[in-house]
């Protein structure tokens, strides 16, 4: 899937893979990020409306971005035994929406999909394209986990700087000077 | 049956608009940072520092995941924990505005800027929170609209016309 930015079909699902959530787990990510009680204590999360102990949403979240990282490594190793040279994924400016609908329990697999919805060249990084993705998580009986709407950067193959800019990056070379501008520009 | 738990703990009736929650602080190590990065958003710029020079952060910076849930903790400790949530709904516009670098120290505010009763649920009111997460510097490093729920003490009382 890490296509560069030309390449990338706009519509089409790629499956990330599954994840089966153990009480384990859940109460470790709970106690360091989400520490409330229904996501820490099966035996408080008794009374919880819940009814029971569920994983945070976040960690739901952070799990799905994991099985994307490596659908990404594992797709560019594909790309290299073709003898390509695959593309190059950025960071990411920001998530639009996010909507948890049912709670992860211990036991559930879930399983996750994401979907290029729309693609532009980005304005403010000259080189580099803005990827909008649908991201479903789905449980082991169809119910939708969460639906988020992500952004990402990718990088743009056929792309040749404006002779300005050529000049900047070629800066950004030279020792101490290129660090002032890469923290410059970082974000 | 009331809720042991929750029982003592402010309820959605005792929550304005315009609270303002001062958050905690937590420095971000360079341990924290390919701890959260090997499990969670394996990317060599948030697991190598040549790599993540040579990358659009400029240097080895947290996963924006982990600032957000650092930032959820640092909500938990300060808030969630002394209310009666219902759990998240989720958010909206959550923008890394600038990246948590190794030793940067973040913290800030979580203001509650709306409140409305669920109309399938009269039980449940939605608090919306906006965070604003500064580095030590001052610097915007993460904003984001959260949205919780919150368990009324009287789900009897009628809706009012904010209601959804």
């Amino acid at each position: 899937m890490t296509q560069w930015f030309e390449e990338i079909v706009v519509g089409q699902p790629h499956p990330l893979g599954a994840h089966a959530f153990t009480a384990e787990e859940i109460i470790r990510f709970g106690k360091l990020y989400d520490p409330q009680y229904f996501h820490v204590s099966e035996e408080d999360a008794a009374h919880a409306h819940f009814g029971g102990l569920v994983a945070s949403g976040w960690h739901t979240v952070v799990v799905g971005h994991r099985l994307m990282v490596d659908t990404l490594f594992a797709d560019d190793e594909v790309h290299r035994q073709r003898g390509e040279e695959p593309g190059v994924s950025g960071p990411s400016p920001g998530v639009n929406k996010m909507e948890f609908k049912a709670p992860a329990r211990p036991g559930d697999t879930v399983s996750y999909t994401l979907t290029v919805t729309g693609k532009r060249p980005s304005n403010s990084l000259p080189g580099w394209g803005l990827l909008f993705n649908d991201l479903n998580a789905v449980n082991q009986r169809g119910e939708l986990v969460y639906h988020a709407e992500l952004v990402g950067f990718t990088k743009l193959r056929d792309y040749r700087a404006p002779l300005r800019l050529r000049v900047l990056m070629a800066l950004t070379r030279i020792p101490g000077l290129g660090k002032l501008l890469a923290r410059r520009s970082s974000t | 049956m009331p809720n042991p738990i929750t029982g003592n703990r402010r309820h959605f009736e005792d929550l304005a608009v315009g609270e303002e929650i001062r958050l905690g602080e937590v420095t971000v190590t360079r341990d924290m940072i390919i701890s959260f990065a090997t499990e969670f958003d394996p990317f060599p710029f948030h697991l190598d520092e040549k790599a993540a020079k040579a990358s659009l952060l400029g240097g080895l910076a947290a996963s924006g995941w982990q600032t957000a849930a650092l930032s959820l903790k640092l909500l938990g400790d300060a808030f969630l924990n002394q209310v009666a949530s219902m759990g998240g709904l989720g958010f909206s516009d959550l923008k890394w505005r600038k990246p948590v670098m190794v030793d940067d120290t973040i913290g800030g505010t979580a203001t509650i800027t709306a409140l409305r009763r669920s109309r399938s649920h009269p039980e449940r009111g939605i608090v919306t929170i906006a965070f604003d997460i500064r580095n030590q510097k001052g610097e915007q490093a993460m904003t984001i609209n959260l949205a919780n729920l919150v368990e009324l003490r009287d789900p009897s009382a009628p809706m009012t016309e904010t209601a959804e």
